[in-house]
């Protein structure tokens, strides 16, 4: 609770009665006012001071004698996990782990320069992979989401780097990112460090797509493999977290193709062989189904509607219904499911997801026929409509959860007091 | 038997462990400056001369930005069945001519046996057109310690520059100087 709020709305409720002047007093002597802006002082200025060291150091960089440079970069790589590992024993975890990234940093700093120190030409990743094995095993012994988050970024420079520079995919890097963090998300399943774990391998998802010269649909057998990893998770969240940028990649490809799909002009874009990329991703369909299984989370089989391998469908009117319905039965599958667990959050996203659905459909089916007032017309009533029912669908939904998560406003069924509300029959 | 994160993370490790990363981290930072030292003293040595590059093209910040005779080759000197193809991998044969400059004997797609007085560079194709392909050396850059890159960016622009670069028997590459042939012989 903060201090302000207590402040101004403590002497209404001793006004009130809720609570006595003595007990006003005693709750606003257990949340005392903060120093946090003196406390911020010598923080912001030893940043001024780091800075403008770091910028004498920079603007006299080429000057300096190549036995300083290295010895400066050594320095700063052996202060930063010094004082890293100092402030982890004083208890200090946040600060640690910030220190231990920042040598992490600074390590790889050190490779880029030394390289160029020395003019050397790196003709393969092998010098930068020695900075992703150094992060995976920094996150392994510190446990820390934000070396985890470092080393999934790392992973992804270094593999743009190879990919765009030296024109060859890392399998190395890959591998390294996908099991040394991969096993590290199976023991510790935390939401953000998965979410950002699935980006990371979806990043190089795509590279190897690009450097293959692969048809671009060819990206949704890794991405879908990252999701089925999911399915066997033990932790839902942890599960969910690490599906959700696969899912949400596979869903911004079936809405490009609601919405542009319909020209055949993508058909050399998106056609892969029929037969090995089915069966590539039937395998790893099979391998979610038998995680969803196993796990008893079947409830969740319906996100594979977006992965229907639809652009084999000829252009124009037939791909442009099928996608729609995908879109339509999608959002409705989100919304069952979000019913069934009373979770608002998905309720919000299913609705969202309709109304997108619904948008698309209108957008395509109607705009060459109507006169564009009439569209905006139209669409408005539409979505106003769509909103109102999703709204009152959402409310029911809430109120007939069971008590604990109903909200206390005398919408239970078999309450008998309802002074303003009247009862409803659905 | 505890699994390999529990193991890891375990408080009583962590700062013998810390200790050896970092440890292996200083190692392998001199052992990139090692490298670099060990390319020269034990490397072969060749020379390639620039051609003349836009200035305005020349000065990136602190690096000089050098392009090579040997950057475009006609593809009769492409050594393989299939045609070469974007950004792939390559290894270049040169042989040192009377002047003392390395010139393009043949392109390979695998690492070829250099005869006495031949060298072997790695590159990588930019472009392939219908009789030439482009190559990049990962050598179009040389870092100029401050304020000197003007005088490169100068001398580049009248006439071509000499380029001495050391190739490791180990494959990797670093340019030793880059030396202005026009400068000298203007002072003489």
């Amino acid at each position: 609770m903060s201090r302000k709020f207590l402040e101004t709305e403590s002497p209404a409720w001793v006004a009130e009665g809720l609570i006595s002047e003595e007990q006003r007093q005693k709750l606003l002597a257990r949340y005392p006012p903060e120093a946090q802006a003196l406390g911020l002082l010598p923080l912001l200025g030893s940043v001024l001071v780091g800075l403008s060291a770091l910028s004498v150091v920079a603007a006299n960089w080429q000057g300096l004698p190549a036995v300083l440079r290295l010895a400066l970069l050594l320095g700063s790589l052996l202060g930063a996990y010094g004082a890293g590992a100092y402030f982890r024993r004083r208890g200090n975890v946040d600060l640690s782990h910030g220190l231990i990234g920042l040598g992490l940093i600074v390590f790889g700093a050190s490779i880029i320069l030394v390289s160029q120190l020395y003019q050397l030409v790196g003709y393969d990743v092998s010098g930068l992979l020695a900075w992703v094995v150094a992060g995976v095993a920094l996150s392994y012994v510190y446990g820390s989401r934000l070396l985890v988050l470092l080393t999934v970024v790392i992973g992804a420079a270094v593999q743009t780097y190879c990919v765009e520079v030296l024109g060859s995919f890392s399998y190395a890097t890959a591998v390294l990112v996908a099991a040394g963090l991969g096993y590290y998300w199976w023991r510790r399943p935390e939401v953000v460090s998965s979410t950002v774990l699935a980006t990371g391998l979806l990043w190089q998802a795509g590279l190897l797509v690009i450097v293959l010269h692969a048809k671009i649909t060819w990206f949704f057998v890794p991405a879908m493999a990252i999701y089925a990893a999911g399915d066997w998770q033990q932790s839902r969240n942890g599960a969910r977290a690490l599906q959700g940028p696969p899912l949400v990649a596979a869903y911004l490809f079936m809405f490009g193709l609601a919405t542009f799909g319909e020209t055949d002009t993508y058909a050399n874009v998106l056609r892969p062989p029929l037969l090995p990329y089915l069966l590539s991703l039937g395998a790893v369909f099979a391998i979610s189904v038998a995680g969803k299984r196993a796990r008893g989370r079947f409830d969740t089989l319906l996100d594979w509607l977006l992965l229907l391998p639809g652009f084999y469908l000829p252009g124009g009117l037939p791909l442009a219904v099928a996608t729609l319905v995908v879109l339509y039965a999608h959002a409705g599958s989100v919304l069952a499911r979000a019913h069934r667990q009373q979770d608002s959050d998905q309720l919000t996203l299913g609705a969202v997801l309709f109304v997108v659905a619904t948008a698309v459909a209108y957008f395509k089916l109607t705009w060459a026929f109507l006169d564009k007032s009439l569209f905006f017309l139209l669409g408005g009533v539409l979505l106003l409509g769509l909103s109102w029912y999703l709204r009152r669908r959402n409310a029911q939904t809430l109120a007939a959860a069971p008590a604990p998560t109903a909200p206390a406003a005398g919408e239970a069924p078999d309450s008998t007091v309802a002074p303003e509300t009247p009862p409803r029959h659905d | 038997m505890t699994d390999l994160l529990t193991w890891a993370s375990d408080p009583a490790r962590r700062r013998p462990l810390l200790r050896l990363l970092v440890a292996a981290q200083v190692l392998y930072v001199l052992g990139v400056a090692g490298a670099g030292y060990a390319t020269t003293a034990l490397g072969q040595h060749i020379v390639l001369a620039t051609t003349p590059v836009d200035p305005r093209d020349l000065l990136y910040g602190d690096f000089v930005r050098l392009r090579y005779i040997i950057s475009e080759a006609p593809l009769s000197q492409w050594h393989d069945a299939a045609p070469p193809k974007r950004r792939q991998g390559v290894f270049v044969l040169l042989a040192t001519g009377p002047d003392s400059l390395s010139t393009t004997v043949g392109i390979y797609p695998k690492a070829p046996a250099a005869a006495p007085g031949q060298a072997v560079l790695r590159a990588w194709v930019t472009d392939v057109f219908r009789h030439s392909l482009a190559l990049r050396f990962n050598l179009e850059r040389y870092y100029v310690p401050e304020g000197s890159g003007l005088r490169l960016e100068k001398a580049g622009r009248r006439h071509p520059l000499r380029v001495h670069v050391s190739i490791a028997p180990w494959g990797q590459a670093r340019i030793a100087r880059v030396v202005d042939v026009g400068a000298v012989a203007g002072r003489k």
